[in-house]
């Protein structure tokens, strides 16, 4: 019946269309192409990636490298929205094989069976911040027992809310944690349907507006309750193609000993408020560590405070519910790439490994 | 879709007419399970790919995974929970949205002045996609019940004002007529004309308005929200626990079905001279 | 007086922008969420001057129309399918209506799953979005197609083929314009809440969550109103082509 012919075809027709979208967006498992995701904050049309990612995107060097080799990098911007969900669920489906994102998240998607390793760490971490209403008259989290916290949950900062908590003798259960994303968050805060926001930077954009306090951040606390964020590989990948794995972490390297330079500080905050649309100052004050220099901020290499942390992370996710395993941190850990890199760029005795603050 | 079969009217020579109706019992017992392979069909081939790992188990979850998230969820009370917030909003929002739905279109479709003076906005108004105004609302009533409530109460008022205003004039004048000219009782006027003819179209509005709001109401609380089922399924996404998000996805989608049968065994309820 | 006539419709819209306007200037908290209405217009010209509504309302445009020409087809492929055949029609009606009583967005960790975060997703959702009334209006349009004309065609002794080309299909035309109707509103609020809950990328529903982050209620307004002036527009245009492709019927 060629009226069913023509359905079938109509409907072929629709179906390659789509699959013809589906394609254009990564290929599946092609060893020509790396695929990495990072946070991102699209301005003006073009994606500006979180700190050292930008420039291990824009490394000359690296691409020519892969050039060499027949290989593509293939970079996937992440919405700061929503990092954790999108990233994991990437990972899971194969869709990349490396990320730039938080520790919470990497071991949720550990825990939950996919393995993924720790090629690079990031910088010592983001600060975090507790904004309350302007009218509010909480000085500190323990005035706030009980009542509604914004939290957006399985992000990194919940465990820097977790360590808060602890600190004043609390649980998390003591809180009505309401989980919205940072921007709603803000939203609930101003309009007052809670109590109080838990955040990163963005609290200094409510607080500049005089529509937020900042009561408490993690500038005064441990460096270990800081936000931590790295370069992580899929174990497959990390294992099948260690030359080209280490060419990444050598840009990395590279990109963090540039910034980690007193000279370039200024030049690293500007680029990267104008590439996120964050007044100067916002990335200024939130770059201001007191307590540690700016070179050792940027330090990479894996100190026993890395494995300590990560072992306050799983222990968290546990406490939380997140995660129904535990995760061995030591098979995270893959210190082989960063050692090798540092010596190939000349870099060992750059950094000197800082005991924990 | 269905198709109702029709009653077997009276007529024909008995023994004929026991031989067709036993025919049709069966035809509609058939039908009844022939509505069941697809649905079975579908089953056997998730549990099939699950078995021969066409997919990985983070990906495909297994049906028997879905399951056990289920009695977690349902155990440790979460979904309960989740589902009574959940339908109390649905059911407050849509209570309120369909009953000043029901009046504004009385009123746009029985006053000259009404129609002049709020129409223009209220055509306005209506083309806002209720979604698109998430992030005005969440700034403007917060993320409390108000906001949730809020946003039904749109995605509900309109429709409903939309078919009671189609439904009002399309009422034939002669029906008008015929009470006016019997002098009957402005209730009776009601309840035997006006009522029973504006009574269907007002129904599949409702019954359309209700569908569309439960969607809102699911994606605004997987936008914002601190309690219900879309919540559920948001923080079973950000635990990549996929099987409670299919959860969710089913047990939503058995809500909306219910809900939409419901109104419509209502309407076959209410509606008796319209039985087939 | 005509002229003063037609204005009486503005009286409430007025009203309404008074009300807004002197909410925001009662304290930072309420310019905060009722952002005055100067300021909503400067971001408009701000908006429209850098390029960045233009390039988002195209992307946003693009993703709708792809996702409509798929869902479209595909739902009158389906309903087609399911009107001519009873087969199809008591396999994939079950699962049909199942399915659509799903909330859409709900699938949003899916289809992130399965489909990636990126376009081939949302385009997804809006294919499904405007197949689902495809499916019912081109079902309902053949299956109620007067069995007078089936009878002509019967007469001139047409076959299956001929009989769906000449008769049923422009028959059930109007149905199918119907449908498109209804999908386009649908497809539309679809894009938008697709880029709510996808990932990065160009549309009016992406610079919507970047004006959330910085919490600007005057980009976020700009928005609003330009989705909806981009609905009624696509609306509209739908029904003048409906108009002209039925223009044999008075």
């Amino acid at each position: 019946m060629t009226a069913m012919k023509n359905f079938v075809c109509w409907v072929a027709l629709a179906c390659g269309l789509m699959a013809g979208i589906a394609s254009t967006e990564t290929s599946a498992a092609d060893p020509q192409t790396i695929r990495i995701a990072a946070v991102a904050m699209q301005v003006a049309g073009k994606p500006g990636y979180m700190a050292a990612a930008q420039y291990v995107s824009e490394d000359q060097t690296l691409l020519a490298e892969l050039e060499k080799r027949h290989v593509r990098l293939e970079w996937i911007p992440i919405s700061p929205t929503s990092v954790a969900a999108l990233v994991n669920e990437d990972f899971t489906s194969h869709r990349i094989d490396f990320a730039f994102y938080g520790d919470l998240p990497s071991v949720i998607l550990n825990a939950s069976g996919f393995q993924t390793r720790l090629v690079a760490p990031g910088n010592l971490g983001n600060n975090v911040y507790l904004v309350v209403p302007p009218t509010s008259t909480a000085k500190s989290i323990a005035d706030l027992k009980g009542k509604r916290i914004a939290l957006h949950r399985g992000r990194p900062w919940e465990v820097s809310f977790g360590k808060l908590v602890a600190s004043n003798g609390l649980k998390v259960t003591d809180f009505k944690i309401v989980n919205l994303n940072p921007q709603a968050g803000a939203s609930a805060l101003v309009a007052g349907s809670v109590d109080a926001f838990f955040t990163l930077d963005d609290a200094y954009l409510l607080s500049d507006r005089n529509v937020g306090r900042i009561i408490w951040s993690s500038h005064r606390a441990p460096v270990d309750w800081k936000m931590r964020a790295e370069l992580w590989g899929t174990r497959e990948f990390v294992e099948q193609h260690p030359d080209l794995t280490q060419l990444l972490v050598n840009s990395e390297l590279r990109a963090v000993a540039w910034i980690s330079q007193e000279q370039n500080r200024s030049r690293y905050i500007k680029d990267l408020a104008d590439r996120y649309g964050y007044p100067q100052s916002v990335v200024q004050r939130d770059s201001d560590n007191a307590n540690i220099s700016w070179k050792d901020y940027w330090s990479p290499l894996y100190t026993p405070s890395v494995t300590q942390h990560y072992e306050a992370v799983v222990a968290y996710a546990r406490s939380a519910n997140l995660i129904r395993s535990d995760v061995d941190v030591k098979t995270l850990i893959v210190p082989t790439f960063v050692r090798e890199g540092l010596k190939q760029l000349s870099l060992d005795h750059y950094w000197v490994a800082q005991a924990t603050p | 879709m269905s198709t109702h079969t029709s009653a077997a009217t009276a007529g024909g020579a008995g023994s004929l007419l026991s031989g067709l109706e036993i025919r049709r019992i069966d035809w509609s017992r058939l039908r009844v399970l022939a509505g069941l392979i697809s649905p079975l069909l579908l089953l056997v081939v998730w549990a099939l790919a699950v078995r021969a790992h066409w997919f990985t188990e983070q990906i495909l979850v297994p049906p028997a995974a879905v399951l056990d998230a289920f009695e977690e969820v349902w155990d440790s009370g979460e979904l309960p929970d989740g589902l009574k917030i959940s339908l109390y909003r649905l059911a407050a929002g849509f209570a309120l949205g369909s009953l000043s739905g029901l009046a504004l279109g009385t009123l746009l479709a029985t006053s000259r002045q009404a129609q002049i003076y709020i129409g223009p906005t209220f055509n306005a108004l209506r083309q806002v996609p209720t979604l698109a105004l998430t992030p005005m609302f969440i700034l403007i009533f917060g993320i409390g019940e108000t906001l949730k409530i809020a946003i039904i109460l749109k995605a509900t008022l309109f429709p409903v004002a939309i078919a009671t205003v189609e439904a009002v004039r399309d009422i034939p004048r002669a029906y008008l007529e015929v009470g006016r000219a019997l002098r009957l009782p402005p209730w009776t006027q009601f309840r035997r004309i006006l009522f029973p003819a504006s009574v269907p179209p007002i129904l599949t509005g409702v019954r359309i308005a209700l569908g569309r709001s439960w969607m809102v109401l699911v994606a605004v609380e997987l936008l914002a929200a601190d309690t219900g089922i879309g919540q559920l399924m948001e923080i079973g996404r950000q635990m990549l626990r996929i099987d409670i998000v299919m959860v969710g996805v089913i047990v939503t989608g058995l809500i909306g079905f219910s809900l939409d049968r419901g109104l419509r065994l209502l309407e076959w309820a209410l509606l008796p001279w319209k039985r087939p | 007086m005509p002229v003063l006539k037609s204005l009486r419709g503005w009286l409430l819209p007025v009203l309404l922008l008074c009300l807004w306007q002197y909410t925001s200037q009662r304290d930072a908290a309420h310019a905060y969420a009722f952002v005055p209405l100067e300021q909503v217009w400067a971001a408009l010209l701000e908006r429209l001057g850098d390029g960045d509504l233009l390039r988002n309302l195209a992307g946003s445009l693009l993703r709708t129309s792809l996702g409509l020409l798929i869902g479209v087809v595909l739902g009158t492929g389906v309903g087609a399918l399911m009107a001519t055949s009873g087969i199809a029609l008591t396999l994939i009606n079950p699962v049909y209506q199942s399915i659509r009583q799903v909330p859409l967005l709900g699938l949003t960790p899916l289809l992130g799953l399965w489909l990636g975060n990126g376009e081939t997703a949302k385009i997804f959702i809006i294919a499904l979005a405007s197949f689902y009334p495809m499916v019912l209006n081109t079902y309902e349009g053949l299956r109620n197609v007067d069995f007078r004309y089936r009878e002509v065609g019967r007469v001139y002794g047409f076959g299956r083929a001929l009989l769906f080309r000449r008769v049923l299909l422009p028959a059930s035309l109007p149905s199918l314009f119907t449908g498109l109707q209804q999908a386009v509103p649908l497809a539309w609020i679809a894009a938008v809440g697709g880029e709510l809950l996808f990932n990065v990328g160009a549309g009016l529903g992406n610079l919507m969550m970047q004006a959330e982050t910085g919490a600007r209620m005057d980009v976020i307004v700009v928005c609003t109103a330009s989705i909806t002036v981009l609905g009624i527009l696509m609306s509209y245009l739908t029904s003048l082509a409906a108009a002209h492709a039925l223009r044999w019927r008075q």
